[in-house]
């Protein structure tokens, strides 16, 4: 609150000065009618750039537009064209005249001014306060292309881009409904980003929907460049390393969230779209498993958890092993470990720790380096360097091949910021491990457990579904069971309309029959 | 009657959650080791007892819930403040504050020392202690709702346990348990009053009741949660006594890890090392259950906030844990804490009812108004 009210009045000291320096110049937000004094007015205001045109059509009226992001072509043909056979027409006249769909008449400076800056022209004519703002904004954006961060093999190659309205223009494409409710903020006092809350009317919870508003509208911040940031800002505990949303490229995931009642979030400038309440089992899911029939989408889904377990387990299970609990490993088992450790002058915990080290160094440079030098790195990090460390006594064999499992394993993960979650959990566990034993894996595997349950996504639990238990969404959780038997919404997102489809199922001599009595 | 907890319902849970609130509240330290101690006393019918101890938890659940269920909506303390005015009330409220405490003690002690003895024999105890009391402590903090959490998915992640145990099967003999009633009733009434430490825990039912949702399914699911600890602990009493040759059970202390050391597989050996650190969940809902139980019983008491009142409750139970060194000591305050928890967990419960209702019946006027 404070914080508004103090902005008010620097607002008002400003205009003061402004009154003071120029007096020519409007009194207060409205523009004066003098031809002049409007066009000093908007220099002023955006401190005369050099993309700045002025143009005067005839001698009563002006054109004002920034160079570079209006269309052109349409600038020519839909305004100028237009305007030169008018002679001092008043503003609704030329509203009326323009064949653009985006014309507005307003009075406001400031609106005017950030309207220009959006790709819109403003025309002003001579003797009249109110001017007419058309919107003709062309902006250069990255075509589409497939999602890179999370591919599939089955199901749609598109991707999210960095435009809000192709982004959102792909979801009406995906879902044509006119319950698809989509609602505009701006954020950012300084750069004004625009950025739109999705859900589907009936689906979503209202309740999660006010909230959602509620707490986007009390941001107060100074820049928005990217939705991970706004994700950050609106989750429900910002201490906790587990994301509480998902940032997706995908169209198809965005889609399938929204029609479970989910909420979306599409921020300009950005290619990743927030879907939120997320629960932590459905980071582990990919849209791709209902694509595929699901005896296997169920087999790939336990492939996965087993390879997230492995992935923050494996390496701390080898660490306690060697350290404290070699009774448990056995014999046959023993004789090849200690033979490959034999030569290493390090504990396990430092062994394994160094090998960790090598393993997110060489994934952070692939992540940086360009695309051509980043397999070179790939060949040079995984096979000189793991041999040579072998050989030349650093590290056991073994250890080799289990850090580079769970490497493998944590890439599993749909979800690009959880499979890091999952890397960097690993650490921590190495280290109470090497000091603790099984008991130290126990204790974090505890913490853990308690962390998840402790944790919400927009007022969700975060455990959904498995607790609270509802036993009815545990049929596509872990498990995808066919689609007969998953016609329910999940229950955790609290949508009033429950059911996806019928289910009854429709047999080939049922429809013969029905063809028959047609 | 009056005076009724008002909980808000987000704070309320399902009543089914009840089950597992009941199984993994009863399941804990005691069944590593519960065999030696009844065998002392009924031999090879010891698993008479455990039936015997089994069906007493049924009867004296059931007193619990009917009494519970003359107030509508209060735990215990609340029924004591009734019943016996604010000062014996308070009072007695105390006391089970203090039961409470110490069964929480005594059930880390007892695993600090499986860990030292089986796991860690160089490792200082209190670092297992203070590890453990955080933890406690940040599951406490999260409120009801986590802690039942944690007692679900202990049970969920625990049952692993039971099909390993069939493994000892292959050596059991199952001469050793005959001659069926060969040893005389008393005895094997004995054995069941042995069982407390390891049979209680129902008790939590006395302090989770008004956080119930649905009132009137209480008692199915609890009697249920009772019916899988009795069977979860008759087929650990029975691989026992065939396992095992009597005079062997007498020198086991922990007879169900033993049973699990003679498990081999071929890329595991010596499971108990496992399994005694998995106990771990067993017994997380064991002390977040009990250290709720005295924390609802201390805001009626004190004035204090959950946070103030779980590290000071912490940092008295690492002192007293400074104190106790040997196995002697802690199985000494075992066989005290089982001596008080017959009393107040399988015969209070009934005097408390008897009187209840006879409160209800002398005021009945007022409440027949009231209602």
């Amino acid at each position: 609150m404070f914080r508004k009210k103090h902005k008010k009045q620097t607002f008002v000291l400003n205009t003061l000065i402004e009154d003071n320096k120029e007096p020519k110049v409007t009194s207060g937000k409205i523009f004066s009618s003098s031809k002049s004094d409007f066009i000093e007015a908007i220099k002023h205001k955006t401190h005369s750039p050099s993309d700045l045109i002025v143009k005067t059509i005839s001698p009563t009226i002006t054109v004002v537009y920034v160079d570079n992001i209006v269309d052109n072509q349409s600038l020519n043909k839909l305004i100028i064209h237009s305007l030169n056979q008018i002679n001092n027409e008043s503003p609704e006249i030329i509203k009326d005249i323009l064949s653009i769909a985006e014309v507005d008449i307003t009075v406001d400076i400031d609106k005017s001014v950030l309207a220009m800056l959006n790709g819109n022209v403003l025309i002003h004519v001579e003797g009249y306060s109110r001017i007419v703002v058309a919107k003709i904004s062309s902006y250069e954006a990255r075509s589409l292309t497939t999602p890179e961060n999370e591919s599939q093999v089955i199901g749609s190659q598109v991707g999210f881009n960095e435009d809000i309205s192709t982004s959102i223009s792909l979801v009406r494409k995906y879902i044509l409904n006119p319950d698809l409710c989509i609602e505009k903020f701006t954020l950012g006092a300084q750069t004004n980003t625009t950025l739109s809350l999705l859900y589907i009317k009936n689906i979503a919870a209202e309740e999660k929907v006010n909230t959602l508003r509620q707490r986007i509208e009390s941001i107060n911040i100074d820049a928005l460049l990217d939705s991970a940031v706004l994700a950050e800002l609106i989750d429900d505990n910002s201490l906790t390393i587990f994301p509480q949303m998902l940032l997706t490229e995908r169209p198809d995931r965005f889609c399938d969230g929204l029609l479970n009642g989910k909420l979306g979030i599409i921020v300009n400038g950005s290619s990743m779209a927030i879907l939120c309440p997320y629960a932590f089992v459905e980071f582990f899911q990919s849209r791709e498993d209902q694509n595929l029939r699901w005896f296997l989408a169920t087999f790939i889904r336990i492939l996965r958890f087993s390879a997230v377990f492995l992935s923050v387990y494996l390496t701390p299970i080898y660490v306690a092993s060697l350290t404290f609990h070699y009774e448990v490993i056995p014999q046959p088992l023993l004789v090849p470990l200690s033979e490959s450790r034999a030569l290493v002058p390090f504990p396990p915990i430092l062994e394994a720790l160094i090998l960790e080290f090598f393993i997110e160094l060489l994934r952070e440079a692939g992540a940086r380096l360009p695309t051509k030098v980043g397999q070179t790195i790939g060949i040079v990090g995984g096979i000189v360097i793991g041999t040579a460390a072998v050989q030349a006594g650093i590290t056991s064999n073994i250890l080799i091949i289990i850090i580079a499992l769970s490497a493998l394993a944590s890439f599993t993960t749909p979800s690009y910021m959880m499979g890091n979650v999952i890397r960097v959990l690993r650490f921590p566990i190495i280290i109470i491990a090497g000091i603790w034993g099984y008991y130290g894996i126990m204790l974090a595997f505890c913490l853990i457990l308690v962390h998840l349950l402790r944790q919400s996504s927009l007022g969700s639990p975060y455990s959904a579904p498995f607790y609270p238990p509802r036993m009815i969404d545990w049929r596509d959780s872990i498990a995808r069971l066919p689609m007969p038997l998953i016609s329910n919404r999940p229950k955790d997102t609290r949508t009033k309309n429950q059911d996806k489809f019928k289910t009854e199922p429709v047999k080939p001599e049922k429809l013969d029959k029905l063809k028959v009595n047609e | 009657m009056k005076n009724t907890l008002e909980i808000s319902p987000k704070d309320m849970i399902n009543a089914f959650l009840l089950f597992f609130v009941i199984t993994t509240c009863q399941t804990g330290v005691g069944i590593q080791g519960f065999q030696r101690l009844i065998y002392a006393d009924a031999k090879h019918d010891a698993w008479i007892s455990v039936i015997l101890a089994g069906l007493s938890s049924h009867i004296i659940v059931f007193f619990m819930i009917k009494t519970l269920e003359l107030y509508g909506s209060n735990d215990l303390y609340g029924i004591h403040q009734d019943l016996f005015g604010k000062h014996l009330g308070n009072l007695l409220n105390f006391i089970y504050i203090l039961y409470c405490s110490v069964a929480f003690f005594l059930i880390l002690e007892n695993y600090i020392e499986v860990i030292s003895t089986w796991v860690f024999p160089r490792l200082n105890p209190k670092f297992i202690s203070i590890s453990l009391l955080l933890l406690v402590i940040y599951t406490f903090l999260g409120g009801l709702r986590v802690i039942v959490g944690v007692s679900f998915f202990s049970f969920l992640l625990g049952l692993w346990l039971l099909p390993v145990l069939i493994f000892p099967l292959k050596f059991s003999n199952i001469e050793y348990l005959l001659p069926i009633l060969d040893t005389d009733i008393i005895s094997i009434l004995k054995g069941a009053q042995s069982m407390t430490f390891t049979i209680i825990g129902f008790e939590i039912i006395n302090i989770i009741y008004p956080f119930v949702k649905e009132k009137d399914k209480v008692k199915r699911h609890v009697h249920l949660g009772l019916l899988v600890t009795s069977f979860i602990y008759l087929t650990v009493m029975l691989i026992t006594l065939t396992y095992f040759s009597g005079e062997q059970l007498a020198k086991t202390i922990w007879a169900t890890l033993s049973l699990f050391s003679i498990i081999r597989l071929p890329f595991i050996e010596r499971i108990e090392f496992i399994t005694i650190c998995f106990w771990l969940i067993i017994i997380l809902p064991n002390l977040c259950f009990y250290l709720w139980a005295a924390y609802r019983g201390s805001i009626r008491l004190f004035n204090v906030s959950s946070k103030k009142f779980v590290w000071i409750f912490s940092t008295i139970i690492f002192i007293f844990s400074l104190f106790v060194q040997t196995r002697i000591q802690i199985n000494t305050y075992t066989t005290y804490l089982s001596k008080v928890a017959f009393i107040l967990v399988f015969i209070y419960p009934v005097v408390l009812y008897i009187l209840a209702l006879m409160k209800k019946k002398f005021s009945g006027k007022y409440g027949e108004k009231n209602e």
